[in-house]
């Protein structure tokens, strides 16, 4: 398992270059100059050079990938041209609210979706999945930021039970700051949760034609039992494959999220990086992203051999 | 524990929660953008300037009346000859970081303002010596009499004349200070400042007030708060949304289609800040065919007319917006109504005639339609269908603001990366002023964007600059207006008073082009 691990990770190395100097060219393909955007509108073209030539952008590209290359292997992201501050400082700045707000997106989805896809296998072509996969679609169909500003209209400005935007961070307390992501997670889960509420009630489905269900109700077993202790752990791995490739999703939406509930994470320094067209932190930014994303599909493999004993022999 | 001293610790414990330690002022603002730098030499971006106000004081500074007075300064002499200016700095002036603010400090922060800001450039073009006489006395000599020197000085616009310690000011302009000490009424905060994020002030004890009234710039810039939180909150309906259920105090501007929000709210209003009016423009390169035509330019004009899209764009909020064409804006002391008659009424027949006279070829007009700023896109969207009707051919290509930002630097040709048209917006505050207006300098290659071109304009400001006598300045304006309007160095777009949001429970808040947040306080 352990040189499993290792060469998963060491395999990830190339993807993370390819990344970096696919990322390079295609920001530098893009129209726009940083230079210009920092000097402001009322700028001469004198002052604009100089700027250009402190950041090192009047120099050739290869020569400035070089630059960021050779200190990226050191594990140094170089320094966002538009605040001056390390990327690397500006990422662990930007980790815990995203983090927060992925883990109660996590949770919530799994609370709502797992159950509504039982259940809906359980009383498959009644009234009851209908509704539940009706929801599923709505839920999918129905772009975030729209589920967003309803939820805030109602939850926020209407009965005020949750505030309309910011983060409390944890040290302000564990309850302040679940209670400044509830909406945002929410609206998140919705979405996250229609897709895998779809994909497990045909996993459990697939499962409930199995001979050992058939067993177990003929041995009398209660409902609940067969279908969430016996039904569900065998449906387990289509299900976490989704919930990986759902959390590459998830990055997408937290972008949106955080900017409608102007969270101050990893999704809203990526946008505001790219109106800028603040290099470092774009490629910095990105580079983050793959490697987290090269994690999760290794801890999604790794998690198939604790569910299913047939792929851990 | 007895169940009374159970009671008694709950009592005491919900009472401490219940309750702040100390029941701290804090205002929270939204400004238009993020706050990257707290050095404002080193960008114009109105943003910074804004932000920027909170931390700094200037020597002198604009009164309502857009009038110069002392700010920093106790006062200034000018000598006979009208060559020597000395200026005297207020006793009890304290930087942030509790040394005391010095004539060399001024000395070197005007140096470095007047190394970037096009009226300080002209200053010190005209400058013999900037020198600390003393701790308190900056001595200027000039080498001609020039009338602006006060107005240069109390510039409230980007770039304005912050004072700063002397060995941050010995920063490069295009380098930023990285560790910002100013000496204004509240201080940054900044192990709590988080670009993209928030930027935190917190009141200044040590700052002198002056014993005036506050007066836009000028006055007595009294600190209500103990703490001012600006944040940046990107997106416009989270904002409003977030003023309305009192998480934040202040939006800077709301858009026309969203005043409706504020309809029926007790807890937040908006207030329509007619003298910060804005104006849109459509500029136009006069290096690029087939707008290098001087009649081309005119029949531009005569193809738009401001209604259609001040209406696309305001809706029926129409105290919102009015039409201008006027090169120093309406309502200003030198606007005048001299040749606008082209360019407010829109004649489809005689754009057409004058496009044929002129022998248009059909070159298509580039126009780089801006796509992320709502009111751009909806002029854009006007505009190709009434160039079109009046015989332009009209090539839009989507673009976002970056890309507009750095492609109208290029003086190529189109193909080769250039432009023909875009918008952009102007604020009264450098509009008003014949100086600092960027279409009426004529300056051929050294001019703004569009690189309009008249020896004559260049001749009228130069006059402008040495006059002091006041209805011949006025004079001197018209006759830049009547000149800006033959060259077309842009066409105006109409005039808007963008709306700012405010907590109804804020009193004392200065409505001016430049928004200031000391005088402001929470009603009792």
């Amino acid at each position: 398992m352990l040189s499993y691990t290792c060469s998963r990770l060491l395999a990830g190395l190339p993807t993370l270059f390819l990344v970096s100097v696919f990322i390079f060219s295609l920001i530098h393909l893009t129209p726009g100059d940083p230079a210009v955007l920092l000097a402001g509108d009322n700028a001469t073209p004198s002052q604009v050079e100089a700027i250009r030539t402190r950041l090192n952008l009047d120099r050739p590209l290869w020569q400035q990938f070089w630059m960021w290359f050779s200190n990226a292997v050191r594990l140094d992201l170089g320094a966002s041209v538009y605040s001056g501050k390390p990327v690397t400082e500006l990422i662990g700045q930007r980790l815990e609210p995203t983090l927060v707000l992925s883990a109660a997106t996590l949770v919530i989805t799994v609370l709502i979706a797992i159950p509504l896809g039982a259940i809906a296998a359980w009383h498959a072509n009644t009234f009851i999945d209908r509704f539940a996969m009706g929801f599923a679609v709505i839920g999918f169909s129905v772009p975030v930021f729209a589920i967003a500003y309803v939820l805030v209209y109602l939850f926020a400005v209407r009965w005020r039970l949750f505030p309309v935007q910011g983060y409390k961070w944890l040290e302000d307390g564990l309850f302040t700051c679940l209670h400044s992501v509830t909406l945002p997670a929410l609206a998140l889960a919705l979405v996250f949760a229609a897709l895998i509420a779809r994909v497990t009630r045909a996993s459990v489905l697939d499962t409930l034609g199995e001979n050992y269900i058939r067993t177990a109700h003929a041995k009398g077993l209660a409902a609940p039992r067969i279908l969430f202790i016996h039904g569900l752990k065998s449906a387990g791995v289509p299900v976490v494959t989704v919930i990986g490739i759902g959390l590459a999703t998830l990055i997408g939406g937290v972008v949106v999220t955080e900017s409608v509930f102007n969270i101050p994470g990893i999704g809203r320094l990526t946008v505001d990086a790219i109106t800028r067209r603040d290099y470092p932190v774009i490629q910095g930014v990105i580079l983050f992203f793959s490697a987290m994303l090269i994690l999760i599909n290794l801890v999604v493999d790794l998690t198939y051999a604790f569910i299913d004993p047939r792929v851990r022999n | 524990m007895t169940s009374w001293s159970l009671r008694a610790v709950t009592a005491a414990v919900l009472l401490s929660t219940a309750l702040p330690a100390s029941a701290e002022e804090v205002l929270r603002l939204r400004l238009n953008g993020d706050v990257n730098t707290l050095d404002p030499i080193s960008t114009t971006n109105f943003t910074i300037r804004n932000a920027a106000y909170m931390m700094y004081d200037t020597l002198f500074a604009m009164d309502e009346n857009y009038s110069v007075r002392p700010q920093m300064a106790e006062g200034a002499e000018v000598s006979e000859d009208g060559l020597v200016y000395t200026i005297t700095l207020r006793d009890g002036l304290k930087f942030h970081d509790g040394t005391d603010v010095t004539a060399q400090d001024a000395v070197a922060s005007l140096k470095r303002w007047g190394s970037v800001d096009g009226l300080g450039k002209i200053l010190f073009s005209k400058t013999a010596s900037l020198e600390a006489t003393d701790e308190a006395t900056i001595t200027l000599t000039l080498t001609e009499p020039w009338g602006l020197v006060l107005d240069a000085l109390g510039k409230i616009s980007s770039n304005v004349p912050v004072i700063m310690p002397a060995e941050m000011a010995a920063n490069p302009a295009s380098d930023p200070v990285q560790n910002p000490i100013g000496s204004g009424p509240y201080r940054l905060v900044p192990d709590e400042w988080v670009p993209g994020s928030v930027v935190v002030f917190e009141k200044f004890e040590d700052y002198v007030p002056r014993s005036e009234p506050a007066s836009l710039a000028a006055g007595g810039k009294i600190a209500h708060f103990d703490r001012v939180e600006a944040q940046y909150i990107p997106d416009t309906a989270t904002a409003i949304n977030a003023l309305i259920a009192g998480e934040i105090d202040w939006i800077e501007e709301v858009p026309a289609d969203m005043l409706v929000f504020f309809e029926g709210q007790d807890s937040a209003q908006t207030l329509a800040a007619r003298q910060s009016g804005n104006s849109m423009q459509l500029v136009v390169n006069h290096l690029n065919p087939p707008f290098d035509n001087p009649k081309i330019r005119q029949a531009l004009q005569l193809a738009l007319e401001q209604q259609p899209f001040l209406l696309a764009a305001y809706g029926d909020a129409t105290d919102r917006y009015q039409e201008c064409a006027e090169v120093f804006f309406c309502d200003t002391p030198y606007a005048s109504g001299v040749n606008t008659d082209r360019v407010l009424k829109r004649d489809v027949a005689a754009a057409k005639a004058l496009l044929a006279e002129a022998g248009y070829d059909g070159t298509p007009v580039f126009l780089m339609h801006v796509t992320d700023i709502s009111t751009h896109d909806i002029y854009y969207s006007v505009l190709k269908p009434m160039l079109e009707e009046a015989g332009f051919v009209v090539d839009a290509q989507p673009a976002d603001w970056a890309t507009v930002a750095t492609r109208r630097a290029s003086k190529e040709p189109v193909a080769n990366g250039g432009w023909n048209l875009f918008f952009t917006g102007w604020g009264f505050v450098d509009q008003s002023n014949p100086m600092t207006n960027v279409y009426v300098s004529g300056d051929c290659g050294n001019a703004w964007f569009g690189w309009a071109c008249s020896e004559e304009l260049q001749e009228l400001r130069k006059d402008f600059a040495n006059e002091s006598n006041d209805a011949t300045r006025k004079e001197l304006a018209k006759e830049m207006q009547r000149l800006t309007h033959d060259l077309v160095s842009y066409v105006p777009m109409g005039q808007s008073f963008p709306s700012v949001g405010i907590a109804s429970n804020l009193e004392g808040y200065i409505n001016g082009p430049v928004p200031f947040f000391w005088n402001l306080k929470r009603a009792d």
